[in-house]
């Protein structure tokens, strides 16, 4: 049972998203099918499936765990991946 | 984390940082930071307007990302002590609805003299504001809600 439902599902990208990123793309992660690739790939990726999210998506960046990480760095499914839009925090 | 009495000023870490969703204890966050080698204490306490250019606001709403917030608090906390030679100094940011009047974030710091701990207050509520991962709505009272995300993105790494 556990076996063939872990066959059957594609390994997915989990990303925390917050503030008014959560409210343009209506909760608070994005899920998408992943089987690898960089920083710049899921940003392209959230931008196509969340078209509202886009121009505030090109201003923000992205974390892993407790560390930014930049365009070219490679994500892996498992990886607690955040996207962080400017600040206003005070 | 306190340095003991004899160290360096640059190698102390008197304090702390954190985030809190309830109302924060200034009086708590001023006497983290007192200390028999401090001459000035200084409490700074940024508090929730009601109007913001004349639109009336019902709230503050705060959202983080609050383990990378604290890291980012935590870090600047101790640059700030690095820079200003600070004796102590502790950071508290509020997250979740925080009505008119009340605290949203409260900044203690102590120094020798008094010229140090203005100084590391003011730095450390500009590099809050540019490199904390918190973000700020203004709740208006129909019930609309705005997010405030400035024109540039956070500094990777935190601090300057």
């Amino acid at each position: 049972m556990l076996s063939s439902d872990h066959r059957e599902r594609s390994p997915t990208l989990r990303i925390a998203v917050f503030a008014g990123m959560a409210d343009l793309v209506g909760g608070r992660t994005v899920e998408m099918p992943w089987s690898g690739g960089t920083v710049a790939d899921a940003r392209r990726l959230v931008a196509e499936r969340h078209p509202p999210a886009a121009t505030l998506l090109s201003r923000s960046a992205f974390a892993v765990g407790s560390h930014y990480v930049a365009d070219d760095a490679p994500l892996a499914a498992d990886d607690d991946v955040a996207i962080i839009p400017p600040v206003s925090g005070g | 984390m306190s340095g003991t009495r004899g160290d360096a000023p640059t190698q102390r870490h008197a304090g702390h940082a954190g985030c809190v969703c309830h109302a924060i204890d200034t009086a708590r966050v001023l006497a983290a930071v007192g200390d028999v080698d401090a001459g000035g204490n200084v409490l700074f306490v940024g508090t929730a307007r009601g109007t913001t250019d004349g639109a009336v606001t019902h709230a503050l709403n705060y959202d983080a990302h609050e383990p990378l917030a604290v890291a980012t608090l935590d870090a600047l906390r101790r640059d700030a002590i690095a820079r200003f030679g600070l004796v102590a100094c502790a950071v508290v940011h509020r997250l979740g609805t925080v009505p008119p009047g009340e605290a949203c974030v409260a900044v203690a710091t102590s120094a020798p003299h008094r010229a140090a701990a203005f100084a590391a207050a003011e730095w450390l509520m500009t590099a809050i504001k540019r490199d904390v991962p918190i973000w700020k709505a203004e709740e208006r009272p129909d019930g609309r809600r705005e997010w405030l995300h400035p024109a540039s993105a956070p500094r990777p790494g935190g601090g300057s």
